[in-house]
């Protein structure tokens, strides 16, 4: 990563400018998303709300540099995405975003501290940095007594805060989750919604969230509302 | 952990998957290598370099017809014949019929000119030569026979005649080495001696061992033997000793072409097998790759590491399957070679290692990369289904 395309705007992280995303089914296009023009500030921790069919995941794929749009431009932690081939792109999501899934999408075949290694291994550094690294993110996420368990030998809620600790481990100025506590109980949900609000207040990670969950959506600062692929409204939440 | 490890703690994701595709990889190559090394072992027998510059004669009518001894002198006549040595199949055993090996009545005087490649790696002395051509109920024996007995020099030998009624008392003179294990199998002992003990065989013999000065004038001389031998009561039949090798080997039928069948099939079932295992293994791991992608790894990088995954898989699987070749042809060298002598010579070349280990890893390139590059092309999004 170069550093062209910085944002000019001091603060806003995500930029979205008239993005627009269609998907093809044989001949038939079906429209997403139209138009939408979306500013994010650095440190901001926003959900995105809306029925199913709304585009709220297919809009948080493309601020996470996962999917492309047809249409518009998107500047996200600096960099101008459209004009990243493959490569960098790839690149780009290892240095600056971390990935929480709905169900984890651990590696069974790893325990805890392979897991939260993985995107460390791309990174150049010697054993003993990614030890360092892998450790903190552990202890951050308050698992660093299950490291050398695998996924099968956690619960729920532990193997997410892995996936939290992985996601957080090389360090990303964005977060981005979909439908995080979707498959957890209530208690270990409330646990994992109040680790990222610590992210975002603690660390100023940038947070983005996909959520059909009210309680969830509170966690938030702000909620951003989709309907049929248009932005809706934005609340900020008062708590 | 770094690739090789990552690669090694998933192959652990189906033990069962993995234990299966190891050991249908072994046992493929396992097949495959000891065909082909059947087949370089049968090569060798119809190649022999030391046999470039000799021909056999012998009756037309088959090797149980024999030759009368005035052919040796119109053979020593021709200007390119360097030197004849007449040759015996005795066909004894020695104690006991499973104690079987090869063993002739030989010309002891022009036995060691005409297979000097043979003789040569043996250091045998000037005495020891002299000493077996004296002693005219003295043999010669290949090391790897008189280790297989225990004989050592002066020992005595009975031998049972099975095609000749006669039971001689043999004493080992020489102990010789041979560059070929299967040439050191033989034992040779004086014709005179069978000569005197079966009245019929006086002046006879079964096949002249024929050195020429040159391998370039093997046509014209077989050419003109048997044209000079045509019409007589003994016509004759001259060949190269390679081409004269071959015929026993033809007597199993055209090995060559079936084992090479074989292999090929082998071959082909192998690739299919891995295709399917891999791509179904692949298939699984849809999600997970496309968790690697928007991780950060490249599309190349996750391509690479699962290719990986496959080679070391079938690569494990073939270094296996050699392993358990090279024992088996240690097994199979002195129980078959004692059939068929040329099996003592059967053992697993370097060339055959490197072809099957090639075909291994092939195999897992093959069956890897497809379905991996499949699993690549897909969409992040697609992949993930849930982000």
């Amino acid at each position: 990563m170069n550093g062209e395309g910085i944002l000019p705007q001091e603060g806003a992280i995500i930029i979205l400018r008239d993005i627009a995303k269609s998907y093809w089914r044989e001949t038939l296009e079906i429209p997403v998303l139209h138009g939408i023009d979306l500013e994010i500030p650095r440190g901001g921790y926003y959900a995105l709300m809306g029925p199913s069919g709304s585009g709220k995941t297919t809009l948080l794929n493309l601020i996470a540099g996962i999917d492309r749009p047809t249409g518009g431009t998107l500047q996200v932690c600096g960099f101008e995405l459209n004009d990243l081939d493959d490569d960098e792109l790839a690149g780009w999501r290892n240095q600056f975003v971390g990935f929480i899934f709905q169900n984890y999408n651990l590696v069974p075949v790893l325990n805890a501290f392979e897991n939260v290694e993985l995107p460390l291994l791309l990174s150049g550094l010697s054993r003993r940095e990614r030890r360092e690294k892998v450790e903190h993110a552990l202890e951050l996420v308050n698992l660093t007594d299950r490291m050398l368990n695998y996924p099968r030998q956690l619960s729920g809620g532990q193997e997410q805060r892995v996936a939290v600790a992985r996601a957080i481990v090389t360090d990303p100025e964005l977060l981005v989750a979909d439908e995080p506590t979707g498959a957890l109980d209530s208690k270990n949900a409330e646990e994992v919604l109040q680790l990222m609000e610590r992210l975002n207040q603690d660390l100023g990670k940038t947070i983005v969230i996909v959520t059909h969950d009210p309680k969830a959506a509170h966690h938030a600062r702000h909620q951003i509302h989709l309907e049929k692929g248009l932005l809706d409204k934005t609340i900020e939440v008062n708590r | 952990m770094k690739w090789i490890a990552f690669v090694l703690k998933s192959m652990r994701r189906s033990k069962l998957r993995t234990l299966l595709i190891l050991g249908t990889m072994t046992f493929g190559v396992l097949v495959v290598a000891l065909l082909l090394s059947l087949l370089t072992t049968l090569d060798s027998v119809a190649n022999n370099p030391n046999s470039t510059n000799r021909i056999v004669v012998r009756h037309k009518s088959g090797l149980t017809q024999v030759l009368p001894r005035s052919y040796e002198a119109y053979l020593k006549q021709q200007p390119e014949v360097e030197t004849v040595c007449g040759l015996q199949w005795f066909g004894g055993f020695y104690q006991d019929p499973g104690n079987f090996f090869a063993n002739f009545a030989s010309d002891e005087e022009t036995l060691f000119q005409v297979f000097r490649e043979e003789f040569g790696a043996s250091g045998i002395t000037e005495e020891q030569l002299k000493e077996y051509i004296r002693d005219g109920s003295g043999c010669i024996v290949g090391k790897a026979l008189a280790d297989k007995f225990g004989w050592k020099v002066g020992d005595t030998v009975p031998l049972t005649g099975t095609i000749f009624p006669i039971s001689p008392r043999l004493t080992i003179r020489v102990i010789f080495r041979s560059p070929k294990p299967s040439d050191e199998n033989v034992l040779h002992f004086h014709t005179k001696l069978l000569e005197e003990g079966v009245p019929r065989m006086k002046g006879r013999v079964g096949t002249y061992f024929v050195r020429t000065k040159s391998p370039d004038d093997i046509p014209r001389l077989i050419e003109r033997v048997d044209r000079n031998f045509a019409n007589s009561a003994s016509e004759t039949l001259s060949e190269t000793e390679n081409s004269f090798n071959l015929s026993f080997v033809k007597m199993l039928g055209n090995i060559s072409v079936l084992l090479q069948g074989i292999s090929l099939v082998v071959l082909v079932a192998l690739i299919f097998v891995a295709f399917s295992t891999m791509a179904m293994a692949i298939r699984e791991r849809t999600t997970e790759i496309s968790v690697f992608r928007a991780l950060g790894f490249t599309a190349q990088r996750v391509m690479g590491l699962v290719i990986l995954e496959g080679l070391v898989l079938t690569g494990a699987g073939g270094a296996l399957g050699l392993g358990l070749t090279w024992l088996l042809a240690a097994v199979l060298r002195p129980v078959m070679g004692s059939i068929f002598p040329f099996f003592q010579d059967f053992n697993v070349q370097t060339g055959t290692m490197l072809l099957c280990m090639g075909g291994a890893l092939a195999v897992g390139l093959l069956s890897t990369f497809m379905p991996a590059y499949e699993a690549v092309r897909k969409p992040i999004t697609e992949g993930l289904k849930t982000l």
